[in-house]
C-alpha cells in the first residue's frame, strides 16, 4: 500500500537535521545523480522500463512493482549506481512472494556486471583473460591457451546461460568468485567468462575446455569453491580439504603443524588436524621438570592462528580438530565451544569432532568403565585400529597406566550434551573408516582422521597430508518429468573424474607434505546434490521406499562410472603409484565391505573388476559427499544430500540475508490455489513447516515436511544403504529440534551400529523464538496457549501445570 | 493476584507456570559477548561505509550505548517491585542479567568501533548532547519517575499507572525503540555491511523479543484477573503514549538519515513505525491504530529460520542448558 502512495506522491523529506518533526513534504521532486555528477529528476517511466527489459518470458512478475518500490528507497540525490542496487534488492524483496522474481533480480543484477565489466573495456573472454594477466592475477599457461583459441573460445561463451542462475546463485558468484581487479575492485569476469577461466584453468586443449564450460555452465556439474576460486589463476590451488596427522608429542612439532595449517588455509582449503599424540595436562616434561598443561593451550593458540588467515578476503580459516576419546584431556576438549568458563580454555573458531573406536562404543552399550591416558604413555595407540587397537588398550589398562577412569556412559554423555549445546563434537567412528578404507590394506597406512566437513576418510602421517579436491553433480539437473536419466548422469559422472583428477597434477600443493600424499594417492571427491530436488520433482516423499531406492540407485550408479573412469584414466596414464598398497588391487571394492550388499545385475560388476585387475585405478579413492553449502546456493538446488530444512529459510552468507522459497512447493499451492498472503503468514508462523496448513491434501503434507519433520532413523538408514557405494565418507547433518541427551544418545548409537564412518553437525533450533515482526501478532491474551504448549510430552518436566 | 501488594515467596503450587517456563526458555538462550566476532565490521567501518552510513552508525551506537541501562534501571525500580509472584521475579531476574549482557556487548562494540577515546566519551554522553537521544531518553524517565512516588500499588489508579510503565517499556521502548534500531542494523547487514553487529543483534533481538513477551503475558494476566482496569482512558492514555514515543523515534530517524541513505527513506521507516506500533497495540489486544504494512523486506528475514554455514558467520541457533541422560531406546 505504502508503495502506491509513494509512486503518485514522489516526495521526499528535506534531509534534516535534528530539529522539529517534519512529515515528508509532497511537492518536492526527487532527483538522482547522474555518473557525470549532474543531477536529473527520477522518471518513474525510465525506471519500469528498464526494469521491463528484463522480464520477458517471466509471467508472474510486475515491472511496474518492482520499479515503484525502487523509487520508494531512494533519497534526494542517490545516484545511478545506487538506484541499479536498489532496483536489483527490490525484485529480491519479491521472491517471497513470487519465485520468478528470483530471475528478474538475477537479469537485473546480470546486466548491472555486464556493465561493470564492459566499463573495464573488456567486450569478450579473451579480454577479460587478458586483463587478469596484466593485473597479475591470471596465469601464464591459461592465458597462452586463451590466447592461441581466442576466437574459439570467445565465440564458445553463451552469455544467455546465465539465465539460468537463480538470484541466490548469481549474487554468490558475483560477491565472491568473479576475479577483480586488484585496485578498483571492480569484477574483470562475467558468469559466463568466469566459468570459462575455470575450464580454461583445467583444460589442456582447446576443445575439451569447451566442453568442460558447457558442462559447469549448465549446473549439472560443479567443481568445489576452490577450484571456482583460484583455476586458471597464478594460486592454483585447487583442493578442498587438508588432513594432518597430530603433530608429534614436542614442541618444534606442535609449531611446525601451525605453520602449516596457516599455509594451507591461505588459499582456501579446509583443514582437518589430529591431535592425540600430544601429553595431556599434568604429564611430566623431562626438559624442564615441569608439568604439561595439556592440549587446551595449544589449541587456543590454533584458534587465533586460523582466525588471523583471512582466505583472500572470501572467507575466514576453518579448522577441524580430531581428539580420540581415550586422551586425558577430552572432557576438557569437549567444553572447547562451551559459551561460558575461562576464555583462555575456549576455542570458538575451531570445529571439534571425536575419533571414536568400537571398544568404546561397546563399552558404552554395555555401561562399562573406560580408561583415560596420557599419549605420552600409550603411543602406540593412535596407529592402531580394529582389533590390533583393542589389544593394546586393554593390555595399557591392564598395566595400570590409566590417568583415570570413569563410566564409558558419562563421557557419552559429556559428548551427546557438547553436540545438543554447539552441534560441535562431531561423532566420527575410527574402526568403520580404517576397516572401510581403500588406503589401509597395509599395516601402517592409518586414517587418523577425517576433515573439516567429515566426508574425507583418507590415510595420513607426520609427512604425509592428505589432500582431497572436490566436485559435485546436482542431481536436479538429471530428473525430469520421465524420471532420472541414467545415461546422461553416467556420462556426466566420468568428465567430471577426468578433471577431478586432473586437479592433481596442476594443483598448487601450500607444503610439500600435501604434495607427496596427493600423487601418491590422487584421491578425488566426486559429491552429489540436489537430492531433494529429484525427489521434490518426482513427489517422492524424502523417506519413502521409492526414495530410498532412488537414493541408492543413484550412488551405485555413480560410484560404478567414477570406478570406470579411474580405471580408463589408468589405462591411458597409469595407475596411481600406491595402487599395490590398496583394497582394490587386491580385487575389494567399496560394496565387498560392506554385508549384504546386492549390486544391480544390469552394470557390469563383473567386467568392471577384471579391467581394475588388468589396468588398476587412477585414484584410490572417488567419491565423497560434501555439504556443497556454497556451491548448491550457484547451482540452486538444495544442499547435498540433505532434506530441506524449512520451506523457506534465509540463507546467511558474507554477503546479507537471502530469502529462499520452495519453489516445489509454490507450483503446488498455486495448482491447489492455496498460494495466498494468508498462507505466506502462515509458513512463516510456523516456521516454514506446512503441516498446519489448511485445506492441504495429506500426500502433500509428507512431501513437503522438513528435516525436522523426518524421522532422522531414515536419513541413517539411507546414509547406510548409500554407503557400500562411496569410499570416503558422507557429510551427515542430523536434526533435533529440541534436543535432549537421551534422544541423542539413541541416535548416535544406531548410527554406529549401522556402520556409517561419520556424521556431521546436529542442528537444532533455538529455545525460544524472536517475536515476528511481520506476521500478524495475536494479542497476548491468547498466549494461554503458549502455556498448554509447553506441556506437551515432548518435554515433561518443564509443565508444571498439571502439578 | 499478580499485582497485591507485598513479597510473596511461595513457589508451590506454582500460580503462574508460564512465567517460570519462561525463565527456563530464557537460560537455553545464554550467549555471551566473547562468542561475537567483530572483527570484519572495523574493515567494513573504514573502508565500504559511506560517509551517511557512518553517521547513521554513530548515532546508533551512541543510542545503544545507554538504552539498555535505561531499560535495567526501570526493571529494579519498578517492575521488579510490584509483579508479586515469586516465578515472574525469577523471570525478571533474568531479564536483568540479559540486560546486563546486553550493557556488555554495546559498550565492547563503542570500544571496538570509536578508537579516539575522546570520541568514544562523547558516545557516551550522547544522551546528554544529542536531541534525538536525549528526547528517547527523556521519554524513559518520563515513565520511570512516574512511579517514583508508588511504593504499594494499593489503589485501582495506582495498578494503573503501574501497567502504563510496564506497557511503556514493553510495548514502547523495548517493542519500539528497540525494534527500530534493529531494522536499521538489519538495513545494512542486507547489504552485507557490519556483520559481527548483526549477528550479536541476532541475539540481543531474541532476548528483546522474550521481555516484550513477558510484559505482554503480564498485562494479559492482569488483565484476566481485574478486567476492569482497562477502561477506554486507558486505552486513550496508551495510544497517546503510543504515539508519543513514535514521535520520538522519528525525530531519530531524522537524524540517522540525515544524510540520505539509498534503501532506507524516511517515509519508509515512517511506514514501519507505524507498522510495529500498530502491532503492539495488537499484542495489548487494541486495534490497529494506522494500519500501514511493514516496507522493509529485510525485516521479514528475521522471522525466518536460519541456515548458516561455518565458513562464515557462526550459527546462532544452538540451545544451551539440555536435559535428560543417556537412554538407547528413544525415538528420533
Amino acid at each position: 500500500m505504502a508503495t502506491e502512495v509513494a509512486l503518485l506522491e514522489l516526495g521526499v523529506a528535506e534531509p534534516a537535521r535534528p530539529g522539529p518533526v517534519t512529515e515528508p513534504s509532497p511537492g518536492s521532486a526527487m532527483r538522482v545523480r547522474k555518473r557525470n555528477g549532474s543531477l536529473e529528476p527520477v522518471d518513474v517511466n525510465k525506471i519500469v522500463r528498464a526494469v521491463a527489459r528484463c522480464c520477458d518470458g517471466l509471467s508472474a512478475v510486475d515491472s511496474l512493482r518492482v520499479a515503484t518500490r525502487t523509487i520508494s528507497g531512494l533519497y534526494d540525490g542517490a545516484t545511478t549506481r545506487e538506484l541499479d542496487e536498489l532496483s536489483i534488492q527490490a525484485a529480491a524483496a519479491l521472491i517471497a512472494e513470487e519465485p520468478q522474481y528470483s530471475q528478474l533480480a538475477a537479469r537485473l543484477l546480470g546486466t548491472y556486471i555486464d556493465k561493470e565489466v564492459e566499463g573495464q573495456a573488456i567486450h569478450a573472454f579473451s579480454q577479460s583473460i587478458a586483463a587478469g594477466h596484466r593485473t597479475g592475477l591470471i596465469s601464464d599457461a591459461t592465458l597462452e591457451l586463451v590466447a592461441g583459441n581466442a576466437r574459439k573460445l570467445d565465440d564458445a561463451v553463451e552469455p544467455e546461460r546465465s539465465r539460468s542462475l537463480e538470484y541466490f546463485g548469481l549474487r554468490t558468484v558475483y560477491d565472491r568468485y568473479l576475479l577483480r581487479h586488484p585496485e578498483t575492485r571492480k569484477p574483470i569476469e562475467t558468469p559466463q567468462y568466469f566459468f570459462m577461466r575455470v575450464a580454461c584453468g583445467l583444460a589442456q586443449r582447446c576443445a575439451e575446455a569447451v566442453d568442460f564450460y558447457r558442462l559447469i555452465s549448465s549446473l549439472a556439474y560443479l567443481p568445489s569453491s576452490p577450484t571456482l576460486f583460484n583455476a586458471g589463476t597464478r594460486h592454483s590451488q585447487l583442493s578442498s580439504c587438508y588432513l594432518l596427522d597430530s603433530p608429534a608429542d614436542d614442541l618444534g612439532s606442535i609449531y611446525d603443524r601451525y605453520k602449516e595449517v596457516a599455509q594451507l588455509s591461505q588459499f582456501a582449503g579446509g583443514i582437518g588436524l589430529a591431535y592425540h599424540r600430544v601429553r595431556s595436562r599434568g604429564s611430566l616434561i623431562r626438559g624442564t621438570n615441569g608439568q604439561s598443561n595439556g592440549i587446551v593451550p595449544f589449541l587456543k593458540t590454533l584458534d587465533s592462528s586460523v582466525a588471523a588467515v583471512n582466505q583472500g578476503g572470501r572467507r575466514k580459516g576453518a579448522a577441524c580438530v580430531y581428539l580420540e576419546p581415550w586422551h586425558a584431556d577430552v572432557e576438557e576438549f569437549l567444553e572447547l565451544r562451551d559459551n561460558t568458563g575461562d576464555e583462555a580454555r575456549r576455542t570458538h573458531n575451531l570445529n571439534l569432532a571425536n575419533w571414536i573406536p568400537d571398544l568404546f562404543m561397546r563399552r558404552v552399550e554395555a555401561g562399562e568403565g573406560w580408561s583415560l591416558f596420557d599419549p605420552k604413555d600409550v603411543p602406540q595407540l593412535p596407529d592402531l585400529w580394529g582389533e590390533d587397537f583393542e589389544r593394546a588398550y586393554d593390555a595399557a589398562e591392564a598395566r595400570g597406566l590409566a590417568r583415570r577412569q570413569l563410566p564409558a556412559r558419562d563421557l557419552y554423555a559429556r559428548m551427546m550434551r557438547s553436540l545438543c549445546q554447539t552441534g560441535n563434537g562431531w561423532m566420527n567412528f575410527k574402526d568403520s573408516a580404517n576397516r572401510r578404507c581403500n588406503q589401509t590394506a597395509q599395516a601402517g597406512n592409518v586414517v587418523h582422521l577425517s576433515n573439516l566437513c567429515t566426508e574425507i576418510i583418507e590415510v595420513s602421517r607426520d609427512q604425509e597430508t592428505a589432500v582431497c579436491n572436490l566436485g559435485s553433480l546436482n542431481l536436479s539437473a538429471f530428473v525430469g518429468p520421465g524420471g532420472l536419466d541414467e545415461a546422461e548422469l553416467r556420462s556426466t559422472v566420468g568428465m567430471a573424474v577426468t578433471f577431478l583428477d586432473r586437479v592433481v597434477d596442476i594443483n598448487f600443493y601450500p607444503t610439500a607434505g600435501a604434495e607427496r600424499s596427493n600423487l601418491r594417492w590422487r584421491p578425488v571427491g566426486l559429491g552429489l546434490m540436489g537430492l531433494q530436488d529429484a525427489f521434490f520433482k518426482l513427489r517422492l516423499p524424502f523417506d519413502s521406499e521409492p526414495a530410498r531406492q532412488l537414493s541408492r540407485r543413484v550412488q551405485e550408479l555413480i560410484y560404478f562410472e567414477a570406478l570406470s573412469a579411474s580405471c580408463r584414466l589408468a589405462e591411458e596414464l597409469g595407475r596411481h603409484p600406491s595402487f599395490a598398497e590398496t583394497r582394490a588391487a587386491q580385487g575389494v571394492l567399496q560394496p565387498d565391505l560392506w554385508e549384504g550388499v546386492e549390486l544391480s545385475p544390469d552394470l557390469d560388476w563383473p567386467g568392471l573388476r577384471a579391467r581394475i585387475a588388468e589396468h588398476g585405478l587412477r585414484n584410490s579413492l572417488l567419491v565423497a559427499i560434501a555439504p556443497t553449502a556454497t556451491i548448491a546456493s550457484i547451482a540452486g538446488c538444495y544442499e547435498c544430500i540433505e532434506p530441506q530444512v524449512s520451506n523457506t529459510f534465509k540463507r546467511e552468507t558474507l554477503s546479507g540475508e537471502f530469502l529462499q522459497v520452495n519453489r516445489y512447493l509454490v507450483e503446488e499451492l498455486r495448482r491447489l490455489d492455496l498460494w495466498s498472503d494468508e498462507a505466506r503468514s502462515e509458513l512463516k508462523r510456523s516456521e516454514g513447516s506446512v503441516q498446519q496448513l489448511a485445506g492441504l491434501p495429506e500426500d502433500v503434507r509428507a512431501l513437503f515436511r522438513t528435516a525436522w519433520e523426518i524421522p532422522q532413523r531414515s536419513l541413517i538408514e539411507m546414509a547406510a544403504e548409500r554407503a557400500p557405494f562411496v569410499d570416503q565418507s558422507q557429510s551427515l547433518n542430523l536434526f533435533m529440534a529440541n534436543p535432549s541427551i537421551g534422544k541423542a544418545s539413541s541416535m548416535y548409537l544406531y548410527a554406529w551400529k549401522q556402520g556409517l564412518k561419520s556424521t556431521y553437525y546436529l542442528r537444532s533450533r533455538p529455545a525460544t523464538r524472536i517475536m515476528p515482526t511481520t506476521v500478524g501478532t495475536a494479542p497476548a491474551a491468547a498466549s494461554e496457549g503458549a502455556a498448554q504448549v509447553a506441556c506437551s510430552l515432548e518435554n515433561p518436566e518443564t509443565c508444571e501445570a498439571c502439578q | 493476584m499478580l499485582l497485591d501488594p507485598g513479597m510473596d515467596l511461595n513457589l508451590r503450587p506454582m500460580r503462574y507456570p508460564v512465567f517460570y517456563d519462561m525463565f527456563r526458555n530464557a537460560i537455553k538462550n545464554t550467549w555471551t559477548v566473547e562468542e561475537v566476532d567483530l572483527s570484519g565490521d572495523i574493515v567494513d567501518l573504514e573502508n565500504r561505509l559511506s560517509s551517511a552510513e557512518r553517521h547513521l552508525i554513530n548515532r546508533l551506537v551512541a543510542f545503544f550505548a545507554t538504552g539498555d541501562t535505561i531499560v535495567s534501571n526501570n526493571l529494579v525500580l519498578s517492575l521488579y517491585q510490584h509483579v508479586n509472584a515469586p516465578e515472574a521475579r525469577l523471570y525478571l531476574a533474568r531479564q536483568l542479567y540479559e540486560e546486563g549482557v546486553h550493557i556488555q556487548f554495546y559498550l565492547t562494540l563503542l570500544d571496538t568501533y570509536i578508537p579516539d577515546h575522546e570520541e568514544r566519551a562523547a558516545a557516551f554522553t550522547a544522551v546528554e548532547n544529542i536531541p534525538s537521544i536525549r528526547q528517547k531518553a527523556d521519554f524513559c524517565f518520563r515513565w520511570t519517575d512516574s512511579m517514583s512516588d508508588v511504593r504499594r500499588l494499593g489503589s485501582r489508579d495506582d495498578r494503573r499507572q503501574f501497567l502504563m510503565n510496564l506497557i511503556s517499556f514493553g510495548g514502547a521502548v523495548e517493542g519500539l525503540f528497540f525494534y527500530a534500531a534493529f531494522a536499521y542494523v538489519y538495513f545494512l547487514r542486507s547489504k552485507g555491511l557490519l556483520n559481527g553487529l548483526a549477528s550479536g543483534t541476532n541475539w540481543v533481538f531474541r532476548d528483546e523479543s522474550c521481555h516484550m513477551r513477558f510484559a505482554f503475558e503480564v498485562v494479559a494476566t492482569v488483565r484476566r484477573e481485574e478486567p476492569e482496569l482497562f477502561d477506554r482512558d486507558m486505552e486513550r492514555r496508551v495510544l497517546e503514549m503510543m504515539e508519543e514515543a513514535l514521535g520520538a523515534e522519528y525525530r531519530f530517524a531524522e537524524d540517522l538519515l540525515s544524510e540520505g541513505v539509498a534503501g532506507m527513506s524516511l517515509r519508509d521507516m515512517r511506514s514501519y513505525l507505524e507498522y510495529v506500533a500498530d502491532q503492539r497495540l495488537q499484542n495489548l489486544g487494541m486495534e490497529p491504530r494506522y494500519g500501514t504494512k511493514n516496507p522493509f523486506p529485510f525485516m521479514d528475514l528475521q522471522d525466518v529460520p536460519e541456515l548458516s554455514n561455518f565458513f562464515e558467520r557462526r550459527v546462532s541457533a544452538y540451545q544451551t542448558a539440555v536435559a535428560g541422560e543417556v537412554s538407547f531406546d528413544e525415538s528420533f
